[in-house]
């Protein structure tokens, strides 16, 4: 298991580190000048040694090389730099705004499990059922559903017709936790939508497939009873498609949390890092998408542990 | 420029509208000595005696944006709205968009064209407790004036020689050369003035925690979150103008609510109090029997930008043909929701420069057709150019490329973010595309960022001698009314030449909900600026 970790281990870092070059050069060649844009209208374009004196603050004066070397290395020493756009730096805005994210990632995860699992049981024990047409209905309109026209509608409906959640807003959990918990309904379940619809779908297919194997025929001719036989016996490589789906979704939360917490002005890294690509805010842009990667190789990294873990040939094969 | 109205837009704006008059020495309305000092004796000094104005409630606000930093000379300042919750300037600007009114400065006396004596309001103290005198400001301009203080906006004061303290309420402030600018630059950033105890305590500390003089006291704040004010109860024009009840809110939570259908939900929902509409919310507003809405004129020109040297709009006949194939009208209605003002040129209609003679370009497709003919593009013609990426830039940009097709022109427009579309301006890459000003106050400054070599915003993409001329000599005029001929002129010259093509002079709507009170229309669009500011709103019994 050691030796298999250290392998996936070892694949994570030689993509990031591609990532990392390649996030660099992009957001260099990309059209724009971030001086230009964030600093319209604010210095004297009369005067471009006004623009230059700026863009030496920032470093943009140097050649790509030199400036991805300087950038690297205040990087890995903790200095992210200062944000063209707001004049914070970045490191304390990731801090800031980090528990924010993850506190909708957890939620909309849950929300996923808590309605996607059940269902999708649902749907393959009661296969052709009104039931299981239910949560197959269901599930696709979870899956197709436009997650920006959910979070207007579930605004109206449960904002401002009946007022039982705040529009938007955030409240943090150690200020004020039930405050905190209704801000989070909405944007949460609307994060998760898609994800629970995926799940249901394939927690139903996977589980249908296990269902018809032979060792499930052989405990229910056993006489185990038939929640004996779903919990013990089918439901753990049943899992297995599911956690894919579960690893893979962390990543798409992820690009959901970009308009997610605009709409429900939730101050998370989404929102950040939507107002930092406008701006062509470059070491914003630079930080997040490092994190962004990161986040998707060490879910995919756990997801990998975790199929060993689940499935013995699994790491044998690795 | 980016032309849908946002708090973006607003800073960007207000920013660029105040830079100008810096550099150009006699940019501002020639400044005279105040007749009056008190404050009751300004013009717009009336309040309605009939009404009963409660203390007490939260106002709440959304805004696009965090405000970033709070030192108004720290870049970035996203919010300027907030930032004049606490802090106060020397000047403001009157309803016609001119400097001319004495707020903490209450007393201008010009002894010559490079020397003015200034005394200040009697009285007033810093959130802090530290006084407001004639000390603190000098602190506070050589303080803006040093390179190592790190402010964008020291180029503002380059005309300024030296500020001595001449006794506790007077300053000598002497300039290198005459400078009726200087109105307009105390009317501006360098002017809200700041605690000099506090900056010089910990000049790093006040971008998060600013001492003004300001009605509300900042609180706290999270970025990207929320703003928390707090009522000063020591506010100096609450005795001076014998309300002493002002300001009359408890404190003021800015939320920050990106979205716009997002505010207005919140709006609807009670969870705020004021919101700055978009215009597509208007007519939805404006029904909702919750709510009290009120439209007003924007002092911001939407237009077409030509590119006049180094591309085929170097033909008179061509810009024309764009200009009148564009009904400005039908676009009014159906990007605007009939929010904008038919523009004939630069200066809105109430500004105190605006040419009345001249009348918006006629909608005429077969005129336009005929100018395209007469100058070979019978067959058609193709133009490129870039407009702001925005769903209301993606509106005007797909109907003025509409009508465009109407009359034969096909223009190939990119839809781009400001940060790109600022590198095709720079180097010219356009025939055609975005342009305008927002934020028109001294009538320098647009002239000088579109039509002048040395304009901000020009990039050599026109070089007209006579508007030049012109420009050169509005900056040099003191007396208020050659110049604004001499702008009248200018205007006129611009029109005939079809420098570029004025759409609309902007309107705004804002929504408050039926429990804020003390909105007066009349006192709004006649004094503005100084009415806002001098007429806070309460709450109806006082409760939010």
């Amino acid at each position: 298991m050691g030796k298999y970790i250290g392998i996936r281990l070892a694949h994570a870092l030689v993509i990031l580190a591609i990532v990392v070059v390649l996030v660099f050069i992009i957001a260099r060649i990309i059209p724009g000048d971030a001086i230009m844009a964030a600093m319209a209208g604010s210095v004297d374009l009369h005067d471009p040694s006004v623009v230059e004196r700026v863009r030496h603050q920032y470093g943009l004066d140097q050649s790509i090389p030199v400036q991805f070397a300087v950038w690297l290395g205040e990087f890995l020493r903790g200095d992210w730099g200062t944000s063209i756009g707001t004049g914070q730096k970045v490191l304390d805005m990731f801090v800031q705004r980090l528990p924010v994210t993850l506190e909708l990632f957890v939620g909309a995860t849950l929300w996923s499990i808590a309605v996607g699992i059940p269902a999708g049981i649902l749907g393959a024990l009661k296969r052709n059922s009104a039931a299981d047409i239910a949560v197959t209905t269901g599930a696709i309109i979870g899956v197709s559903l436009p997650p920006f026209w959910e979070a207007i509608v579930l605004i109206y409906l449960f904002a401002v017709l009946l007022p039982i959640f705040p529009p938007s807003g955030y409240v943090p959990f150690f200020e004020h936790p039930l405050l905190n918990l209704r801000a989070v309904v909405l944007p949460t379940f609307v994060l998760g939508t898609h994800a629970g619809g995926l799940l249901a779908r394939y927690v139903r297919s996977s589980l249908l497939e296990v269902l018809g194997q032979d060792y499930v025929r052989t405990a229910r001719a056993k006489g185990f009873s038939e929640a004996a036989v779903i919990a013990r016996h089918a439901l753990k490589p049943g899992m297995i498609p599911v956690v894919t789906v579960i690893g893979l979704s962390w990543g798409g939360l992820l690009a959901g949390a970009f308009f997610i917490e605009v709409v429900f002005a939730i101050p998370g890294l989404g929102r950040m890092s939507v107002d930092a690509i406008f701006q062509k805010d470059y070491p914003v842009m630079q930080a997040m998408l490092i994190v962004v990667s990161l986040n998707v190789l060490l879910v995919n990294l756990l997801v990998d542990i975790l199929y060993g873990y689940i499935d013995p040939r699994v790491r044998v094969r690795g | 420029m980016d032309h849908d109205l946002d708090r973006r837009e607003f800073t960007v704006g207000f920013l660029t509208a105040s830079f100008a008059l810096a550099l150009h020495p006699t940019a501002a309305g020639a400044a005279t000595e105040s007749p009056s000092t008190a404050v009751l004796d300004q013009p717009w000094a009336v309040w309605d005696e009939a009404a009963k104005p409660m203390r007490g409630g939260i106002f709440r606000i959304a805004a696009a944006q965090y405000i970033g930093k709070m030192n108004p000379n720290h870049w970035p300042v996203l919010d300027w709205v907030s930032m004049g919750y606490f802090h106060e300037r020397l000047m403001m600007n009157d309803g016609s968009y001119n400097s001319t009114v004495l707020w903490l400065a209450e007393k201008l006396n010009w002894e010559s064209p490079q020397e003015v004596v200034m005394t200040l309001r009697e009285g007033v103290t810093f959130h802090d407790g530290s006084p407001f005198d004639a000390k603190s400001v000098k602190y506070q301009i050589d303080w803006i004036r040093n390179p190592a203080s790190k402010t964008w906006d020291a180029g503002w004061l380059a005309q300024l020689d030296a500020v001595e303290v001449v006794d506790d309420r007077t300053l000598r402030w002497k300039f290198k050369m005459p400078w009726a600018g200087f109105n307009g630059v105390m009317a501006n950033v360098p002017g809200y003035v700041m605690s000099a105890k506090a900056l010089q305590d910990d000049v790093d500390k006040y971008d998060s925690q600013p001492v003004g003089t300001g009605p509300y006291i900042v609180e706290e704040g999270s970025p990207d979150n929320y703003l928390k004010l707090k009522r000063n109860p020591n506010w100096w024009f609450a005795k001076a103008s014998s309300h002493p009840d002002m300001p009359y809110f408890d404190g003021i939570l800015v939320t920050i609510v990106p979205d716009p259908a997002v505010r207005l939900a919140n709006l609807r929902a009670g969870k705020i109090d004021v919101l700055l509409l978009d215009k597509s919310q208007y007519a939805v507003a404006k029904t909702d029997p919750g709510l009290n809405v009120h439209r007003y004129p924007g002092n911001h020109v939407m237009a077409l930008r030509f590119n006049n040297t180094k591309s085929v709009f170097q033909d008179i006949r061509l810009r024309k043909a764009v200009s009148h194939a564009i009904d400005r009208q039908a676009l009014i209605a159906g990007t605007q929701f009939g929010l904008a003002r038919l523009a004939s040129c630069m200066y809105p209609e109430d500004h105190w420069c605006h040419n009345p003679i001249l009348k918006p370009v006629t909608y005429d497709p077969d005129l336009s057709k005929k100018l395209l003919a007469e100058a070979g593009y019978g067959g058609g013609l193709t133009v490129k150019g870039y407009f702001n990426n925005t769903t209301m830039g993606q509106t005007i940009a797909e109907a003025v490329k509409g009508m465009l097709a109407q009359v034969g022109i096909d223009w190939q427009v990119d839809l781009m973010a400001p940060a790109a579309y600022a590198t095709r301006m720079q180097k010219m890459d356009y025939d055609l595309a975005q342009g305008g000003w927002i934020w028109i106050y001294d009538p320098d400054l647009m002239p000088t960022g579109l039509y002048h070599p040395q304009g901000g915003f020009n990039f050599g993409r026109s070089k007209n001698d006579a508007a030049i001329a012109l420009i050169e000599a509005g900056r040099k005029e003191t007396d208020l009314e050659r110049r604004r001929a001499i702008y009248w002129q200018l205007e006129e010259v611009l029109y005939n030449s079809y420098e570029d093509a004025w759409l609309w002079w902007e309107e705004t709507a804002t929504a408050y909900r039926k429990q804020v009170e003390g909105w007066n229309q009349e006192g709004f669009l006649k004094y503005q600026d100084a009415w806002f500011w001098s007429h806070p709103l309460w709450f109806k019994d006082g409760k939010a």
